[in-house]
């Protein structure tokens, strides 16, 4: 365990040491907040709700999942295939600990920074200027945490198997590009799904983007109350599990692989 | 003169380079037609909840990106600075081209230029046709020049904001990551700017003049005679942002030669 | 007619140092402790026309600095260079048309495009006219033997074929001056040889000046006469190397294999007032003597009238261990 926190310190090391990153960082977040509250605004044009949404519940919406976003967003499917293509794979391989659970942990140690440190602060500027509306109830809060955790987790996982998957292809750019924007496009970042239509919401169901942003953010708005959160949670709890399983088979194929092709 | 066959002459090299990996020109087209769809998508969602966006339909919306996606495939094609620091500072390429007797600037540009994100431009120009024909919008004969002309003024505004992000990396030593999030920033250009807040307005209009790349322009040709004198300010707007960009690389390059890396 | 001078060069960064730990890291955060490295500290030298000079130092001794600051990629803090009768620093694009540079560890070369499409944008680059180019690179592709490879990618070529194209390619405009930094770093001693010779035949052919920088002393022996030394900054040596060799030598070793097995100390007690170490070799017939600079004759005479030998080898420091040597004593002396 000593070895995984340390691995986190580092991280947390390497990113303080970026201190324009780090600034310019809070105040981006800030202005892309506040364009988005204009932005919806006008949208609204004065109706008091839409899908069952406030506009105040909207701007907490949009706000969250951005910072959300910062703190499960990593870019380990690119770093995997990175790795893969010098080489160095085969050199992590024989070091003492899990691959991919050492990347995981490397990606919950920048998520952490950036939720501490960058988006949080943010949020606090945003909130002066901006009606965000958060939740009163520890028990909303406390389900936030938990959901946003999922979130990484799930997120984590697409993003482990995009990177296996860079084993058996050769040039993938396209690829995880493509996985990107689905995701920005169906976990509900830029959209929560109840704007969708019917017939695209039902689909959405089946795929495990949602539960990376649609349903924190629904969470912490307090849209998803009482059942409603608790199902949100117990599916993120699923999609946890489920891609567990593609993940390990893909891992134990890669490896294999790299045994008998050497890389 | 020189600097146009030193041009002619990379292009050949970048089409050789190009063919040989055929197969990732049409997956990055694909990846780029995605992200263009997943605006696309956003606008409308959200018009099929609401016909107006303080006072802008669906169709003159769908116009506003259809045109902003013009110069963006232009830029995209030709200041491909994403990884500039990384790839010139941290590993030390920028000596090589120091060594080169050629403007350090447009050798960078001619290396890392990707002319395929051209391809970029057709979906906005099928839009704009399509959405322009839904809407009757007048077309003449000048129209076609004062295109060039926005368009121009709006590849030199986001090459402007984008070289002077990259002149950091000379003066820091970090790996910056504010070019992804001025690009969420230069989204804003696209949406009417009256629906912002003055200084937000302010900020799109002569700060990170983006609204000169989506809203301004896009409004001539919708004819909104009320942007008219911003529309025609873009050339003015993109030539001067250009300018102060390639003053801040020049004073880059002479601080990393005081400095080294 | 010099090509470089350089008087009394200096250069210094300001180096940011990081405080220890997370909190440090924070405290980084608002404020920055710097401290003013002297990467060259006051250098003078001058290089004639048609000299191969190496410059050698460990690594962080200034090496690299210098030759950036020959260049004209980067500025000096202080001090006068003149390259090619100009200031690489002013006029920068009219400058490096006279100089060749090549980076042993970094690619002047377009991975993905044949070599000699490579060579038609730099041929552009530089602006050589048609004629000059054909005659010129002609010759060079000959010497390098690289006529087989230019049309294949760069990434199909092996480290070796790599080097010889990059050293085409620096050569293309002719420059009188070509800079080399680590240029046989990584290669196998067949290429080596291969790429010092082209140097030697580029030297005499064309006269063309080389400055080089390299850790592998064998380049040093086969291409240089004269040597730069460096260290922390400030040249510690600048003269041939022969004469490096004979302050530095540090004497012979002379390894003596005797007919019958042998002892130290009558040995010892033969060559006493000659300064002689004994060692043993690795037979205990075989003996060897480290004796100082002129004292061979004697030692061997001596040997040779008291004990019967099967055979005499006298062995001399090489320059590996000679500049080993100085830098661990830190100095020059006299």
């Amino acid at each position: 365990m000593d070895k995984y926190m340390e691995m986190i310190r580092i991280r947390f090391l390497m990113m303080l040491a970026y201190r324009t990153n780090y600034y310019t960082g809070i105040l981006i977040y800030a202005i892309n907040i506040a364009a988005y509250y204009f932005l919806w605004s006008a949208v609204y044009g004065g109706r008091p709700s839409m899908q069952g949404m406030s506009l105040e519940q909207m701007t907490t919406y949009v706000a969250i999942s951005w910072l959300a976003r910062a703190f499960y967003f990593n870019n380990l499917d690119r770093e995997i295939a990175m790795e893969i293509r010098d080489g160095k794979v085969a050199v992590e391989l024989i070091r003492p600990y899990s691959y991919l659970g050492m990347k995981a942990v490397q990606g919950l140690g920048e998520g952490l920074f950036r939720l501490f440190f960058l988006s949080l602060p943010g949020l606090l500027v945003v909130s002066l200027f901006l009606p965000l509306q958060f939740p009163e109830h520890a028990k909303t809060w406390f389900a936030f945490a938990l959901s946003l955790l999922f979130s990484f987790i799930i997120f984590s996982e697409l993003n482990l198997l995009a990177g296996v998957v860079t084993f058996f292809t050769f040039r993938n750019e396209g690829l995880l590009r493509a996985k990107r924007f689905i995701i920005d496009l169906f976990s509900g970042l830029i959209l929560p799904l109840s704007f969708y239509p019917d017939w695209a919401q039902r689909w959405m169901h089946y795929f495990p983007f949602q539960a990376i942003s649609y349903i924190p953010s629904m969470i912490v708005t307090e849209s998803f109350q009482g059942a409603a959160a608790r199902d949100g949670l117990l599916m993120q709890a699923a999609w946890c599990i489920a891609l567990l399983f593609p993940l390990g088979w893909l891992w134990r194929a890669a490896k294999r692989r790299l045994v008998v092709q050497g890389g | 003169m020189f600097y146009v066959s030193v041009f002619v002459q990379y292009m050949g090299q970048y089409m050789k380079t190009k063919l040989q990996y055929r197969a990732d020109l049409f997956v990055e087209w694909l990846s780029d037609l995605m992200a263009q769809a997943v605006n696309l998508i956003f606008l409308l969602v959200v018009f099929s909840h609401t016909p107006l966006l303080h006072g802008w339909s669906r169709d003159e919306m769908l116009f506003i990106y259809g045109f902003f996606l013009v110069p963006y495939a232009v830029f995209a094609a030709f200041f491909n600075l994403w990884d500039f620091n990384e790839r010139y500072i941290v590993q030390g390429e920028m000596d090589r081209v120091l060594t080169r007797p050629v403007h350090s600037l447009f050798q960078i540009i001619l290396e890392r230029m990707e002319l395929e994100s051209l391809l970029g431009a057709v979906p906005g120009l099928v839009i704009m046709v399509y959405v322009g024909s839904r809407l009757s919008l007048s077309f003449h004969w000048y129209d076609a020049l004062m295109f060039i002309l926005l368009v121009v003024g709006g590849v030199l505004i986001y090459a402007g904001i984008f070289i002077s992000l990259a002149t950091i990396s000379f003066f820091a030593d970090a790996r910056t990551s504010i070019m992804p999030m001025m690009y969420n920033i230069s989204s804003y250009g696209r949406y009417p700017v009256d629906i912002y807040h003055r200084v937000i307005r302010y900020i799109l209009t002569w700060v990170l003049p983006f609204a000169f790349v989506g809203v301004y322009p896009a409004s001539y040709f919708l004819r909104k005679e009320e942007w008219y004198g911003y529309a025609f300010f873009t050339p003015v707007v993109g030539a001067l942002f250009f300018a102060i960009a390639v003053m801040l690389w020049n004073a880059g390059v002479r601080w990393y030669r005081g400095t080294g890396s | 007619m010099n090509i470089i001078e350089v008087e009394q060069l200096r250069k210094e960064f300001k180096v940011h140092r990081s405080r220890s730990g997370l909190v440090g890291a924070f405290r980084d955060l608002w404020t920055r402790r710097y401290t003013t490295v002297r990467a060259v500290d006051g250098i003078s030298f001058a290089v004639k026309r048609g000299e191969i000079v190496g410059y050698i130092g460990e690594n962080g001794a200034g090496k690299s600095t210098t030759i950036k600051m020959l260049t004209g990629i980067l500025t000096p803090t202080s001090g006068r260079i003149v390259v090619n009768g100009m200031n690489p620093h002013q006029e920068r694009e009219k400058f490096v048309r006279t100089i060749g540079v090549v980076f042993g560890q970094r690619s002047q070369l377009w991975w993905d495009i044949a070599v000699q499409e490579s060579f038609r944008l730099l041929k552009k680059v530089y602006r050589v006219p048609d004629e000059q180019y054909d005659r010129h690179m002609g010759e060079v592709i000959e010497m390098l033997e690289i006529g087989s490879l230019l049309d294949k990618p760069v990434r199909k070529l092996s480290l070796g074929q790599r080097m010889r194209c990059e050293l085409a390619a620096a050569l293309i405009h002719n420059p009188p001056l070509l800079f080399l930094d680590e240029p046989t770093i990584g290669l196998d001693v067949l290429v080596k040889l291969n790429i010092r010779q082209f140097l030697k035949q580029l030297n005499e052919r064309y006269g063309t000046t080389i400055l080089l920088t390299t850790h592998d002393m064998s380049d040093i022996e086969a291409l240089c006469e004269r040597v730069i030394m460096l260290d922390e900054g400030k040249i510690i040596y600048d003269g041939s190397l022969e004469t490096l060799k004979e302050k530095w030598g540090q004497g012979k070793r002379v390894a003596f294999t005797f007919a019958e097995a042998t002892a130290a100390p009558p040995l010892q007690e033969l060559t006493v007032g000659l300064d002689v170490v004994w060692k043993k070799g690795e037979q205990p017939n075989i003996w060897v003597a480290h004796v100082p600079s002129g004292g061979v004759p004697e030692v061997v005479s001596r040997v040779a009238a008291r004990y019967p030998l099967q055979d005499i080898r006298i062995y001399e420091a090489s320059t590996e261990e000679i500049v080993r040597h100085i830098y661990e004593e830190g100095a020059v002396h006299g």
